[in-house]
């Protein structure tokens, strides 16, 4: 596949660099795309020593910070930090207006589909959506259909994949309905850089993420029960061994709620108390990062221990708001995913503005066939996992591989979906050896409150650090970059300088502008 | 707060203090040894495993009491839940698993004196200056209870780690008094009549000199000498790390602030009590404030520092039903 090569010259630590025959972030045969030239122009005057040296600082920051991940089946050394690459990846400005429209649209058609499915079922009365597939999904929560929820918004949070292909087409490659994670990562990557490179941020007008606990915490308020004024919200960890732990803790400091587990909680008459040193303490919204199935041990499965008995009950009575709600697996079920077009021209009579990946349904006998005939250039997934598992890379593996794998797909042909590997695109990261492309997607963290919808400029873009790897969760050798969406216009970006002292202070978010402090020292 | 988190601050408190009173212990020990080559090398340590109440386990583990076992043993092992490793160990999870409740700054010192420590190992400490070793643990500590003390919040998750922290400390001192006096006074019954004498075998140069390492061992001897200035006897030792209200480590301003946080987490100003936890460390501090040294001295101190050990268990266990369990 990597047969073209294109080098890039004139701009210092970066030449010698091969484009390859992929869309490059950051360049295009003629050199850095207009966006990237300023970036170019810095970090090419550095030295390779300069650059590692400014990459073991990161690396100790972020262990001797604890930002890590867990990872399964490892005892000693369980807690790996989530690598990080220097060079940030950076969206202009029309780019991102168009990635936001998309994704706003898409999350409005989403969570319209699951009160759809939950309630009268019009998309399946009209075929739009095959009935039997929604009503086999494994995530289809039967127990809660006719239940009412907030604003009938299900999806508060979501984490859509974007890849973008040979031509630099943004494609959404999936959505995260139910717990998505990683933009604890999105945050702390925007902290790391501007540590270590202070003055990209003065040559650059890059729009600040940092609000994203801001809008969350207001949105999971928004959701209290009525007449409950002062909300008690709470976030809703398996524990510290779970994967994302870090990420958990880390939001619940930055929105100052309490970080509960399940043996933190009760139910009683169908109200959630936490027990606190000061007795029963009522909790209004749990943000759960508890997936569906270990969420209530009286409804789904019986041998959980990170859940609350009596949880759903409570939620179902209207007591307690949940976020995300329960059942919103059916919409990021990848055997739903080649509907979602069709949902968004149902709900909003409208044309989808992102693209979205050509997909051969299992459950389809002539898609099974192909599927079947083809695998050894699909890529073939099965439909309710995720993190990188329950996959075959069809190109990339061996024949007894690819049989092996087609023998699962057969006894379960609802299970999977088969897509064309598409040659996603790639950005410079560091490597002793110098720059060299790696392949990336992009997770931009979408917010549904009751009026809006509210997506912080990028998203945690990730890296397949692992070479000709297309794979980029960290389960499966991953790293991260710092993802940049560039202002327009000056008010618009944030500014990065700081005075000291008596000096002033003035700070603008998005397209407000906030008062300029004056008189200092405050 | 949730209790859970009131639980894991406790317990930071005590985990951090016992790292740091286990270094001192052994420090003190270690270095008085080798000044006091006549105590023979088993009768070193022997005290310093009978106080610990580690002695069973030890036994155990390891068949024989030398240097480098007792240093495994208190410093390193992992089966050893009171070693410098397992207390450091266990405070990182601790504070990990609230680390949404302390300052980010707090976590950072807790998992870097945690990663610090994985490079360390008894060959490393015997091959260099085991001093260097037992100065890193102590400042590694102290340096945590600086940054909590500039950087937590005046509240709950504070007064619960405090109490934690001081409960241990007055437990501790009271333990490495117990090493000494046991080491000192091998000539008499554990409970019979401690007498100070003006010469002879006790309060003899080695026992003065003895003293004097266990005033160190808490960090006691200047300001011991700015109390008294003459006289490093047994009795007056005991009297100000036992009695003395204002040194920071006495187990009578320790007991203290275990009050003041338990006091300021229950908001009861008044006089009486309104839980077991209140009850049990006041009745303790009202002791410790109307003792005379001559009290502990002609009940045996022995017995007093095991009747204090044993209330600060009590106390302990009051706290946790009290407020910790979940």
């Amino acid at each position: 596949m990597n047969e073209k090569h294109v080098q890039i010259h004139n701009s210092g630590l970066f030449d010698g660099y091969d484009i390859g025959s992929f869309y490059d972030e950051m360049f295009d045969a003629n050199g850095p795309r207009p966006h990237y030239a300023n970036l170019c122009r810095t970090l090419g005057n550095l030295t390779a020593s300069e650059f590692r040296a400014r990459c073991e600082l990161a690396d100790l920051t972020l262990i001797s910070q604890g930002i890590t991940f867990t990872v399964y089946g490892d005892n000693r050394g369980v807690e790996k930090p989530f690598p990080i690459d220097l060079v940030p990846r950076i969206i202009p400005p029309d780019e991102w207006r168009h990635v936001e429209k998309g994704l706003a649209q898409r999350v409005r058609a989403l969570n319209l589909f699951l009160h759809d499915v939950y309630h009268e079922g019009k998309i399946l009365k009209d075929g739009v959506v095959p009935r039997e597939l929604i009503v086999n999904a494994p995530n289809f929560r039967r127990s809660f259909i006719g239940a009412d929820v907030p604003g009938d918004i299900y999806v508060h949070i979501c984490g859509t994949d974007l890849i973008r292909d040979a031509d630099g087409t943004y494609r959404v490659l999936e959505d995260n309905c139910r717990t998505p994670s990683g933009v604890s990562y999105m945050l702390e990557n925007r902290i790391i850089l501007m540590r270590m490179f202070p003055s990209l941020f003065g040559e650059n007008r890059v729009l600040p993420n940092d609000t994203y606990t801001a809008h969350l915490l207001h949105n999971l308020r928004e959701l209290a029960p009525p007449g409950r004024d002062e909300p008690n919200v709470v976030l809703l960890t398996p524990g510290v061994f779970n994967s994302a732990y870090f990420e958990h803790s880390f939001l619940a400091q930055q929105m100052g709620i309490e970080l509960v587990e399940g043996r933190d909680l009760f139910v009683e008459d169908n109200i959630v108390y936490m027990k606190t040193t000061r007795g029963p303490k009522r909790v209004d919204v749990v943000y759960r990062r508890v997936d569906d199935d270990f969420l209530d041990p009286l409804v789904f499965r019986p041998d959980s221990v990170l859940g609350v008995p009596g949880l759903v009950n409570a939620h179902r009575t209207g007591n307690v708001s949940l976020a995300n709600g329960i059942g919103t697996g059916v919409a990021d079920d990848k055997a739903v995913y080649p509907y979602v077009p069709a949902m968004i021209r149902y709900y909003l009579d409208q044309e989808p503005i992102l693209e979205q990946v050509e997909t051969y349904m299992g459950w389809k006998p002539d898609d099974l066939e192909y599927i079947c005939e083809n695998a050894s250039k699909l890529v073939i997934k099965a439909t309710n996992e995720s993190g990188g598992y329950g996959m075959l890379m069809g190109p990339q593996s061996t024949q007894a591989e690819i049989e092996e794998f087609v023998v699962k797909v057969r006894a379960n042909p609802r299970g999977f979906i088969g897509q064309p590997l598409i040659s996603l695109s790639r950005s410079p990261c560091f490597f002793d050896s110098g720059f060299e492309g790696r392949h990336v997607d992009l997770r931009p963290y979408i917010l549904c409150g009751k009026d809006d919808v509210t997506i912080v400029p990028g998203g945690l873009t990730r890296v397949a650090l692992r070479k000709g790897s297309y794979v980029v969760n960290s389960s499966q050798g991953g790293g991260s970059k710092d993802t940049w969406v560039l202002g327009e216009t000056p008010a618009e970006a944030m500014r990065q300088t700081q005075t000291m002292g008596e000096m002033s202070q003035s700070q603008t978010m998005g397209k407000v502008e906030f008062p300029t402090r004056t008189g200092g020292n405050q | 707060m949730l209790s859970r988190h009131a639980d894991a601050a406790f317990w930071i408190g005590r985990y951090i203090e016992r790292a740091e009173a286990t270094a001192r212990m052994i420090d003190v020990h270690y270095h008085f040894g080798l000044e006091s080559p006549a105590l023979g090398e088993a009768l070193r340590w022997s005290s310093i495993l009978a106080i610990s109440g580690q002695e069973k386990l030890y036994r155990k583990l390891y068949s024989t009491e030398d240097e480098r076992n007792i240093l495994h043993f208190f410093g390193f092992d992992e089966r050893n839940t009171s070693s410098i490793f397992s207390a450091i160990r266990l405070a990182r999870e601790n504070g990990r698993s609230i680390r949404d409740q302390i300052s980010s700054e707090m976590w950072k010192c807790l998992n870097q004196m945690y990663l610090e420590f994985l490079e360390w190992d008894v060959d490393r400490v015997l091959t260099g200056s085991p001093f260097t070793f037992f100065e890193k643990v102590k400042e590694s500590s102290q340096l945590f209870q600086g940054v909590a003390n500039r950087t937590l919040m005046m509240g709950e998750t504070r007064d619960f780690h405090d109490a934690g922290r001081f409960l241990e400390r007055a437990d501790q001192t009271a333990r490495i008094l117990d090493v000494k006096y046991h080491d000192l006074l091998p000539s008499f019954a554990p409970g019979g009549p401690l007498i100070p004498t003006e010469a002879g075998s006790v309060g003899g140069p080695v026992d003065v000199h003895g003293w004097i390492a266990v005033l160190k061992s808490v960090g006691a001897y200047e300001a011991f000498r700015k109390t008294y200035h003459e006289g490093v006897t047994p009795a007056r030792v005991a009297q100000f790390l036992l009695l003395n209200p204002k040194f920071p480590a006495s187990v009578r301003h320790s007991v203290g602030r275990v009050e003041g946080c338990v006091r300021r987490v229950s908001g009861n100003r008044d006089l009486a009590p309104i839980n077991d936890a209140e009850r049990e460390i006041g009745r303790l501090y009202n002791e410790l404030n109307y003792m005379r040294a001559e009290d502990i001295i002609s009940g045996g101190l022995h017995e007093f520092l095991e009747d204090v050990q044993e209330r600060c268990n009590t106390i302990g266990e009051a706290i946790y039903k009290c407020y910790l369990s979940y």
